[in-house]
């Protein structure tokens, strides 16, 4: 990289929102892939003046590749330097801009951490509902770029749903805006969709305008298991098709649920069974009451062997800190993980799930899965061995077959991580050449020098 | 590093210790997170890339020991170990160039009190102040801890008379002892203090005090072992702070447990925990304050020995049995003093999980107040919250619930208050930028009073300039202060 044009970046931002020495860089060289890439320069800018200016400056200097991040917290390397350049930092652009309440829309920086946006919703009674199992930690940024789910995608959506308008920097270092506060809008093609779940390669956002709701009044959970996958899976299509749908739906297999087994310490909580949904009502009071009965109900028919129901926010926090927890946790079947989040149509899952059981016999290695049932999202994650190259090779084996499978079946590469540099080989199992072809064109118009996260997606 | 403590490889990036990390908040630089910390040291244990190690300690030593990340960490990395073992491998403390930290640990390890008090006298003078443009605490009376071993008697008629009225007991401890701003001639017009000072050859033993298992003995059963009197034997270690710079606080806990029925021993040789020896990366004298200060309370058969700083419980309960190896001289005297030691609130909990009842006590004036959490206080052990004190913070609810008048506020977020022990010496200015964090949830909750129960803690939410106005200034004590100044009736 020319070092003039670090010291450009210095003179625009200061050298304390700079970053270039080696031990720095290294902090910014990975994510929650397993993957690493050294960046050249960090950059902290404050507002979309700032991010036009180093975007012009990156074109100015041989094209330099611009990466942003938020907390680096993504599964599929969205956030990596591939080509080494410029890593945006986000973090300091966590700002809640606007809360405009009458029209129930929330106007925020990209670097704000979801859960700050929460709990600041929270105490004004507004509710923002995509919650990514990160959301702790991930930025709003991050989740627009990567079009975050969660449990509550089965009855709210995922981020998509909630953008209502996108301040942008394009490849050209243009500020434009798309959108607007109102759930109608069709003037021109729809780019703020666009936008969410474009990875980071079509611009660097600034602003983001998030519909809002107001917040339920109750949550209550039921937790239930099965021996048998299929009387399971007709229990919980029968709760989808319920008006009032929970507002969680989730699955974990036997492994998922022996690995977080710790975190379900509590004495009430001995989970039995090989196939277990943890499921949520939420609403009023009556409604929730009345929701739960009616679950539990349905739940019984197919003689699951546990069934909890818990209003307790303590009991919640546990078995909620336990779904959370299954991805990390997993490191005791294996110190890799290839980690694939497959989305097929619901009534496609006990088929999926099979499947991905008949994968792991026959490459003898563990195959985990766990996620969001009422949406069709399956964690799937071929655990390995580090060190043993033949496991690696059959995993790379596996996680293209359980791809396939997952196409076959109607479904998508991914749910809710993205394409990344994870599966990029993989969108010739879902797309022609003409379909890609489009895709790459599209990019272009966005970003002609093909500086923003080059070498993603495609 | 012990080789069962290598958890680093199990770090996944996944990112969550980064909104709990106090330094990372600062500025939201990776560098200064344990995210970022962990992929240095672990870059730097496969010597994959040349890294200079001003560099790497320089993300090292803006950790704060806090061990917020390692809570969160859903791999259980043993974060802010890896970090203190990257600081002793780069022997910090072995630079040869001087500087006030390096200044402020030899006078704690040579226990030169007189020297620490005059320093820090020294820095509050106004144009030196101005000059270093940092506020440094100022001692607060003699300290605690004498040429003699101390010995304080319960206070056994304590419970008819709570409120202190009784004969004058005039304590020669207490002649000597002043507290802040008063002169200790004048001390008379205090209430008389029922403490008593024997000399240490009259200490009793206790007859099956097993060294195995001090940790849960039946202490019920151990009533009636002293000529048919009710006591129980508490050791006390005050750390430097609480002796040196807040006396009063040693004093208060002291009291506290004798207005209890507690006796309580308090060993002159004691010293520095060596928490900012460790936290500095000088392992040698860590281990040997370690020693020292297991040694000054061996054999003296007490049920445990309490503290009233939660950094001194981190570092002896958490990190003493990290640094000594079984064969190593000393081992058992450490890990004897280790198990042992207690914080006053577990040591409450434990005493009245054996029956005993725990005094009330009265303030004068109703007192809404806020109690910082200490970082090091936060793991505490399994703990039911049956009040609303406990689920505000904890263990030291237990006390808390005895205090009327006390009625304590929550704060939202518990966040740190940014001292980390050597942390606010080396980066004072980051340090600040911690505490006016926090006090924004401070403000929030608009308390007369801040209560917390760590020296560093004290420390930093006492410096409010440039964060409160002068005259918004909010008074900041430690709990067991309070509680003891209940029992006395008066605050």
């Amino acid at each position: 990289m020319d070092k003039k044009l670090i010291s450009e970046f210095e003179s625009l931002l200061g050298k304390d929102r700079v970053l270039s020495e080696t031990e720095e860089l290294l902090c910014y060289s990975y994510d929650a892939t397993s993957k690493d890439f050294m960046p050249e320069v960090v950059v902290f800018p404050l507002n979309a003046e700032e991010i036009s200016k180093i975007v012009k400056l990156c074109l100015k200097y041989n094209n330099t590749p611009i990466v942003g991040r938020g907390s680096g917290s993504g599964f599929s390397g969205g956030s990596l330097p591939l080509k080494g350049g410029v890593v945006v930092s986000f973090t300091k652009m966590n700002r809640i801009l606007e809360l405009d309440e009458e029209n129930m829309f929330v106007t925020v920086e990209p670097g704000i951490i979801n859960a700050d946006l929460k709990s600041y919703l929270s105490e004004k009674g507004y509710f923002y509902p995509p919650d990514p199992a990160s959301y702790e930690f991930s930025t709003i940024g991050g989740n627009v770029a990567e079009c975050s789910g969660g449990p509550s995608a089965v009855k709210y959506g995922v981020t998509k749903d909630y953008v209502a308008a996108l301040e942008v920097i394009t490849g050209e270092g243009e500020i434009m805006h798309t959108g607007s506060k109102t759930v109608k809008n069709v003037s021109g093609y729809n780019l703020t969709q666009l936008f969410a779940g474009s990875e980071g390669t079509l611009g660097l956002f600034s602003k983001i305008t998030l519909k809002i709701l107001s917040k339920p009044k109750e949550k209550s959970l039921i937790l239930a298991s099965y021996d048998d996958i299929n009387k399971g899976f007709k229990a919980a299509i029968s709760l989808l098709k319920l008006r009032n749908r929970p507002s969680m739906l989730e699955f974990m297999d036997k492994f998922s649920i022996e690995s977080v087994k710790s975190i379900f310490k509590s004495d009430i909580i001995k989970i039995t069974g090989k196939f277990l949904f943890i499921i949520e009502a939420d609403g009023y009071k009556e409604e929730v009451e009345k929701s739960i009965g009616e679950y539990k109900k349905i739940l019984e028919e197919f003689s699951p062997v546990f069934l909890f129901a818990s209003e307790k926010s303590e009991d919640k926090k546990v078995i909620m800190d336990a779904r959370k927890a299954i991805s990390p946790s997993l490191r005791k079947y294996g110190d890799l993980k290839i980690n694939n989040d497959i989305a097929v149509p619901i009534n496609k899952i006990p088929e999926m799930l099979a499947f991905l059981e008949e994968t792991s016999k026959k490459y003898g290695i563990p195959v985990i899965n766990f996620g969001h049932f009422g949406d069709g999202n399956i964690h799937v994650n071929i655990m390995l061995d580090k060190s043993n190259a033949e496991m690696s090779e059959k995993g790379g084996k596996a996680k293209y077959d359980v791809l396939k499978k997952a196409v076959e079946l109607g479904g998508s590469l991914s749910g809710e991580h993205g394409i990344g540099l994870e599966k990029k080989e993989f969108m010739k199992l879902k797309y022609d050449a003409y379909y890609m072809n489009l895709l790459k064109n599209i990019k272009k118009v966005f970003d002609p020098q093909n500086i923003i996260n080059p070498g993603k997606i495609f | 590093m012990k080789e069962k403590n290598a958890t680093y490889v199990n770090c996944v990036h996944c990112g969550k210790c980064l909104p709990a990390c106090p330094s990372y908040n600062i500025g939201f630089n990776e560098f200064l997170s344990p995210r970022g910390r962990v992929r240095i040291v672990l870059t730097d244990y496969a010597d994959s890339l040349p890294l200079r190690a001003g560099k790497v300690r320089e993300s090292m030593s803006s950790c704060l020991l806090c061990g917020r990340c390692e809570k969160v960490c859903p791999n259980d990395v043993n974060i802010v170990e890896l970090i203190i073992n990257e600081k002793i491998k780069l022997e910090d403390f072995a630079k040869k160039d001087f500087s006030s930290d390096k200044l402020a640990l030899n006078i704690l390890k040579n226990k030169r009190e007189i020297l620490l008090k005059t320093a820090l006298k020294i820095a509050n003078i106004p144009f030196v102040k101005k000059l270093s443009g940092r506020n440094s605490p100022l001692p607060e009376g003699k300290s605690f801890i004498g040429s003699r071993d101390l010995i304080f008697n319960a206070d056994a008629a304590a419970a008819q008379s709570p409120s202190g009225n009784r004969p004058a007991l005039r304590a020669p401890l207490l002649e000597r002892r002043g507290v802040a701003g008063e002169d200790s001639d004048t001390s008379s017009e205090k209430p008389p203090s029922p403490l008593l000072k024997k000399e240490t050859g009259a200490i009793r033993e206790h007859s099956d005090a097993s060294l195995e298992n001090q940790r849960t003995l039946a202490l019920k059963n151990e009533r009636g072992v002293d000529d048919g009197k009710n006591i129980f034997k508490a050791g006390y270690f005050g750390g430097c702070v609480f002796n040196a710079v807040y006396p009063q606080i040693s004093m208060d806990t002291v009291t506290s447990l004798t207005k209890n029925g507690v006796e309580v021993f308090v060993p002159k040789m004691q010293g520095c925990c060596g928490l900012p020896f460790i936290s500095s990366g000088d392992l040698k004298s860590f281990k040997e304050l370690a020693v020292n200060n297991a040694l000054s309370f061996k054999g003296k058969k007490l049920d445990y020995i309490v503290t009233s700083c939660a950094s001194c419980s981190y570092s002896i309960n958490k990190l003493y049995p990290e640094y000594f190896n079984e064969n190593e001289e000393n081992y058992t005297e450490i890990m004897d003093f280790s198990k042992k030691l207690i914080s006053i609130w577990s040591f409450f909990n434990e005493f009245k999980k054996h029956g005993f009842e725990i005094k009330k006590g009265k303030l004068d004036n109703e007192t809404e107040a806020v109690f910082h959490i200490p970082c090091h206080l936060s793991n505490m052990p399994d703990f039911k919250p049956d009040s609303t004190n406990k689920k505000l913070i904890g263990e030291p609810g237990l006390i808390a619930d005895k205090i009327e008048g006390l009625k304590l506020k929550p704060l939202k977020y518990n966040y740190c208050c940014g001292n980390g022990g050597m942390f606010n010496v080396r980066h004072y200015d980051l340090s600040k930028k911690i505490t006016k964090r926090k006090f924004k949830e401070i403000k929030e909750a608009a308390p007369q009073e801040i209560l917390t129960s760590c020296s560093g803690c004290m420390f930093s939410l006492k410096d409010q300039s440039g964060i409160l106005k002068h005259s918004q200034t909010i008074p900041v004590s430690h709990l067991i202060s309070i509680y003891t100044h209940s029992l006395q009736g008066e605050k």
